[in-house]
């Protein structure tokens, strides 16, 4: 892809020609931060252009001698370089599927395709600048008043403005896994972030390293150095020393092309990084002991006729451009300049070759009145009437402080009109927020230094404080081990804590840092005149085309205040979020209403600073699944995978009802690891249990298990599950799968609450134990040829028991004899790490019984016909005992329980549902799960809460929420299908429509 | 009895080739020297021990909460423990591959008639073992906690989020190395690993076969 830059460029499938010259190159500058040696070429709107390594796209395009790069966002006007920065609302362009691509700040990349965003048919030619014509009858508020009216065409309305709505284009097409951007996120906790890499922020990052300090050093440009990077001699001999004191101080890590978005509570500060050569974008969430804004200031456009039209300029900008980047910005130059920025800006230019025709200095009276041309400026009018021919307007008139993180610390900025700009009140921060720079005053370097320095070194001693603060909050470790125990003494020399006094406090062995603070010293602040808007209007908000005349009429309509005004003409809402245009707005509106500006204040700062992509806030997809140990198996066996919570189980593999068939025919094996295993031990857990369950437990024997049901104090169905006893204090509860952690903290809370005299203790075991269920009329023959210490027959090892016995091999297997699914079966919890090696020796030995895996699916068929409710499908979040078919298990007897009180209640009024079986009377319509139960054609009178076509039976079959009224078996319920139709069904004798006696599972 | 063969157990973390069996378990047979590896130490034995009273804990084990601290428990291989103070009233002790017997019932002596329960969790954790230089940073993507030396120094204990998931975390350097373990549920060992690994990626992190003892 690498061509020399007048290489005829040839690609298949795109257009062919000649790569255009870079004819606005300049000669190779001392401070260029291009790579001449690196050339390549990438596409814009078509066609091949020629770049340098460092290059972005605007000055790579610009070199080229294009001046055009957008069209604006109302009026469609034509749109060129402003800020030649990250700022730029000129120059917003798409790259290849990324919309939205700061091309004043993006590096061009050999090979992709920049387009312009919003143009049509082409950015030269672009329809929709018809929009420009029509500008007097789109005034502020044009959007709020036309579109209002009559409501019901707001969804034409909506499809016409979304043809109008900038933003680029997302692509339909997903990318393949190896060409999607990777985006990231990672923790950091630095002691010091300093926000912003020019000199101040270097040198307080050097400061508080040198102090001792990690330090995390963000700047948003490419490089660090800020001004420095397109200054003169003097300016880069610094930059050179400052870089070179970054780069060997230890303990300073840099993140360039990185932007600090948001500053929260406890100095938790989201940090942007981007560009990085293997992740596209990366949030860094880092908690900084202290923070140092050192943000700089940013360069403020001037109001006048024709500001937008391309060729005019900051100053920083053409300073960047010819500089850094090389680039001629234009060939005869107007320069408007009220600062030292400004004459800086004169003189390159006239050192590169760029005539400058004219300099306007505000400082003695100077203005502009209007620019002249459309497409690019022809003439520019100044103050006296006077009409110079430029190609190029160059504008120095001030700057804002960028004291969003400030105000988000607690800051509120206050205007000073000496220096024309508003500046943060630091006594406001908090004191783990500082400032340094010209974000907060002026001076020459020297002066900057000096404060960056002191505040460097402060920044640091603040945050060796609340390090030594953090630290003795750590848990208190000492006071595990009973005071003047070895433990006790080696733990207190450790962590500098004190056993003895239980504070956590430091001891001697680490004293409080005492270091003094830090003499920071004040920075002066230059003068500076008050330019805002010349006599005549022009563009406030380049991103959202707001004209000051915009801002005089929403005043003008009564909207008397800066955040009004903002949210009626959009004005800061754009991308540039009022970087560029805050100051602007607030004068112009200050002046319409005839007050100060800080009378009229600033609108809010909020995070983010800058823009963030939902990719880099999502960052890595990171969400926890649970696998058994037979996954792989399951996989390579077909099986169709089930999301269930976490866990991954297989739902079938590929034949739900032939497997159920398998199971009441032969012998089925299913994977049943997520049931959720708590292990009790203790002499008191008979009581936990009697308190959790609504059943009875002191009289479970040693080697019985008993089934159980949960409820919350409401009565309401909380979970279920077996509980075996394994010996005489210890225990083994199963939970639902999905229960499995809720019923460990309910236990839990049971206990640490409630009854802390209880001597129990909980061991969550669920995934311990790979948990096997062999089911079907012949799983004791089938098991009965790998388990050895264990007789099966029914005599020794009846239903609702449990044994531990040695299966295939293994050791320390715990067997229940129990019956989900209906049939004679056997759950088999196997230690974990041997779960597969059981598993395919079932599956081997069992061969000749015709055993086969079966799935959820099947398994949910089989209890179905079985009449097995499972908590949370036949039941609901109001689903009480009583309405759940557990009649005969509820002893209201029991002294006490949990949900007693509800269940007496509910008890005695018998109101609620009632969970019942029922039977589409036409067989063959399967109702779907949740369709109401209807009676006299409308009233709502239950639902069908589980249904399935039974392989058994050959006919559909349901479980149903049901009112009590129609409860009793025989009686005919309407069911309304989800299509409209209603079918007819009927209340059956049993929840369980096969073996409702129980014969085959206790067998 | 059919022969179903000598059981072999197995990690929840799929084996890096080439697969050899060690101490009943099969593991990687993959030896790394990069500068930063990852470890499926799952094979090692896991004992978690809980009192209702942490008095008793703190005292006979002689490892309070938050920390962790290695202990010469007589082993016939010499190899160590490590008791781990993984919460309150609570310690896990790891040890050599096959000495859940061992383990048990020097607990057991240790705690005599106390109530405590000592739970086998061999089985129910898978454990990785994360050591190099770049650790730290590697955790840093997918862990919220200070990592810096001031807040865990070597012997730190704590229980927190890494990739979203519950996890026990132990600082344990390896002849002055930086490394950590750790351990979660066994059914979620694969997301661990895997999330580790894609971390370490840019950091040039391999996978290192496990070798007995382990710890």
């Amino acid at each position: 892809m690498r061509r020399t830059p007048t290489s005829p460029v040839r690609r298949p499938g795109r257009p062919t020609g000649t790569v255009p010259a870079m004819t606005m190159r300049l000669n190779p500058q001392a401070g260029e931060a291009i790579d001449r040696d690196d050339t390549f070429t990438f596409d814009w709107n078509g066609r091949s252009y020629p770049a340098y390594g460092g290059d972005t796209i605007a000055s790579a395009l610009t070199a080229c001698g294009e001046r055009i790069f957008s069209r604006s966002f109302k009026y469609h006007r034509p749109r060129g370089l402003l800020t030649a920065s990250h700022l730029d609302p000129g120059c917003i362009v798409q790259v290849d599927d990324e919309p939205n691509v700061r091309g004043g700040h993006r590096h061009a990349r050999a090979g992709s395709r920049v387009r312009s965003q919003d143009t049509w048919p082409s950015l030269r030619f672009d329809v929709k600048a018809a929009n420009g014509l029509v500008g007097r009858f789109l005034p502020a508020g044009f959007y709020y008043k036309t579109f209002i009216h009559p409501q019901p065409l707001w969804p034409a309305y909506e499809r016409v403005l979304q043809r109008f709505a900038h933003g680029g284009v997302l692509s339909a097409h997903t990318p393949a896994e190896a060409e999607r951007p990777r985006y990231d996120k990672r923790f950091a906790h630095p002691d010091v972030l300093v926000a912003g890499g020019g000199p101040a922020g270097m040198a307080a990052a050097v400061a508080a390293a040198r102090a001792g300090a990690q330090v995390l050093l963000v700047e948003e440009e490419h490089a660090l150095g800020g001004h420095l990077r397109w200054g003169g001699s003097a300016d880069l001999t610094a930059l050179a020393d400052l870089r070179d004191q970054v780069a060997v101080t230890p303990g300073i890590e840099v993140l360039t092309d990185s932007v600090v978005l948001g500053r929260y509570e406890g100095n938790w500060l989201s940090v942007l990084e981007r560009g990085r050569p293997d992740v596209h974008e990366r949030l860094v969430k880092a908690r900084a002991k202290s923070l140092v804004v050192a943000a700089g200031l940013i360069e403020r456009p001037y109001v006048f006729a024709g500001n937008d039209v391309p060729g005019v300029l900051l100053s920083t900008a053409a300073r960047r451009l010819v500089n850094l980047y090389a680039v001629k910005p234009g060939h005869r130059a107007v320069v408007f300049t009220a600062n030292a920025a400004g004459d800086a800006a004169a003189a390159d230019l006239e050192r590169v070759g760029v005539e400058v025709v004219h300099v306007e200095d505000a400082r003695h009276g100077g203005d502009l009145v209007r620019v002249l041309g459309r497409r690019g400026v022809r003439a520019v009018e100044v103050a006296g009437g006077a009409t110079y021919s430029c190609d190029l307007v160059v504008t120095a008139v001030g700057w804002t402080a960028p004291a969003s993180l400030l105000t988000m610390a607690g800051d509120v900025p206050t205007y000073d009109a000496r220096a024309a700009r508003f500046r943060p009140d630091t006594a406001r921060l908090p004191d783990d927020v500082l400032a340094t720079g010209v974000v907060v005053g002026d001076g020459d370097l020297e002066h900057l230094l000096a404060h960056a320095d002191a505040t460097g070194r402060e920044a640091a001693r603040r945050a060796a404080v609340v390090a030594w603060a953090w630290r003795t909050a750590l848990p208190h470790r000492a006071a595990e081990a009973p005071p003047g125990t070895e433990a006790a003494t080696r733990s207190e020399a450790a962590t500098g804590t004190s056993a003895a006094t239980g504070t956590g406090a430091a001891t001697g062995a680490e004293q409080a840092p005492d270091a003094d603070p830090v003499d920071v010293p004040d920075l002066p602040v230059d003068a500076h005149p008050e330019l805002f808007r010349a006599g005549t209007h022009g563009i406030v908000d380049f991103s959202e085309d707001v004209t000051s005349q915009d801002l005089l009429t929403a005043v003008d309509e009564g909207y008397r205040g800066v955040e009004l005004v903002k949210r009626y003409t959009t004005a800061t809402m754009g991308p540039t979020q009022g970087k560029l245009e805050i100051v602007n707005t607030v004068a112009i509106v200050a002046q319409a209403l005839g007050q100060s500006i800080q009378e009229t204040g600033t609108t809010t700062w909020r995070p983010p600073y800058a823009p963030v992509t939902l990719g880099a806030l999502a960052g890595r997809s990171r969400e926890p699944v649970r696998h058994s140990p037979m996954q792989l198996w399951h996989e390579r066996h077909g099986a169709v995978p089930l999301v269930a919570g976490a866990w991954i189980r297989p739902e079938h593999y590929g034949d739900p009802a032939g497997e159920a068939r398998t199971v009441r025919q032969r012998v089925g094996i299913i994977d049943v690891t997520p049931i959720g295993k708590l292990d009790l031990r203790g002499p008191d857990v008979a009581k936990l249990l009697e308190l959790v369950y609504v059943n009875r437990w002191s009289k479970l024997d040693v080697g019985r298990v008993r089934y159980g049901v949960m409820c919350a104090d409401d009565g309401v169905v909380l979970d279920d599950g077996v509980t075996a006893r394994l010996g005489d204090d210890h225990y083994l509860m199963s939970t639902t799968s999905s229960g499995a952690a809720a019923v460990w903290e309910w236990v839990e809370s049971w206990l640490q609450t409630e009854h802390p005299d209880w001597r129990v203790l909980v061991t969550p075991v669920t995934t311990a134990y790979a948990s096997i269920n062999v089911a079907g009329p012949r799983s004791r023959e089938l098991l009965s040829r790998l388990v050895e210490g264990v007789d099966l027959g029914p005599d020794d090892f009846g239903y609702m028991h449990v044994r531990t016995a040695r299966v295939a091999g293994v050791d320390g297997c715990v067997l229940w004899r129990i019956g989900f699914t209906g049939e004679l079966s056997y759950e088999v919890h196997v230690p974990a790490g041997y779960g597969l090696h059981v598993w395919e020796a079932l599956l081997d030995t069992g061969a000749d019984l015709g055993v086969r895996p079966f799935g959820v699916e099947a398994q949910r068929v089989l209890r179905l016909e079985k009449g097995h409710s499972i908590v949370g499908q036949d039941t609901d979040g109001l689903t009480r005992a009583f309405s759940a078919g557990l009649d005969g298990l509820v002893k209201l007897d029991k002294d006490d329980f949990v949900g007693r009180p509800e269940l007496t209640w509910q008890h005695e009024h018998g109101d609620g549902y009632r969970l019942v079986g029922l039977r589409p009377l036409d067989g063959s319509v399967v109702p779907a799960e949740g369709s109401q139960l209807v009676e006299d054609g409308q009233r709502i009178c239950g639902r069908v809460t589980s249904s399935r076509r039974s392989p058994t039976l050959g006919y559909s079959i349901c479980l149903a929420q049901v009112a009590a009224h129609l409860a009793s078996p025989g009686c005919r319920v309407s069911v309304r299908l989800p299509d409209g139709h209603t079918v007819a069904a009927v209340v059956t004798e049993h929840l369980a429509h096969v073996d409702p006696e129980g014969v085959r599972l206790r067998a | 009895m059919p022969d179903t063969g000598t059981p072999v157990a197995r990690s929840p973390i799929a084996t890096a080739p080439p697969e050899i069996v060690r101490a009943g378990w099969a593991v990687s047979g993959a030896r790394s020297g990069a500068v930063l590896t990852l470890t499926d130490c799952t094979p090692l034995t896991k004992v978690a021990v809980k009192a209702v009273d942490e008095q008793v804990l703190a005292t006979v084990l002689d490892v309070p909460f938050g920390r962790a601290a290695r202990q010469d428990w007589g082993l016939d291989d010499g190899a160590q423990v490590l008791v781990v103070g993984s919460g309150p009233g609570e310690r896990l002790v790891l040890a050599a591959p096959g000495r859940q017997t061992h383990v048990v019932d020097r607990l057991a002596q240790l705690t005599g008639d106390a109530l405590v329960s000592v739970v086998d969790l061999t089985h129910g954790r898978a454990l990785v073992r994360l050591a190099g230089g770049g650790s730290a940073r590697l955790l840093a993507h997918e862990c919220a906690v200070d990592l810096g030396e001031a807040m865990c120094p070597d012997g730190t204990a704590l229980r927190t989020a890494v990739a979203g998931l519950a996890t026990d975390f132990v600082r344990d350097d390896r002849a002055g190395m930086l490394s950590y373990l750790l351990h979660c549920e066994r059914s979620s060992g694969q997301y661990l690993f895997d999330s580790l690994r894609d971390a370490g990626v840019e950091l040039g992190a391999e996978v290192d076969g496990f070798v007995p003892p382990g710890i």
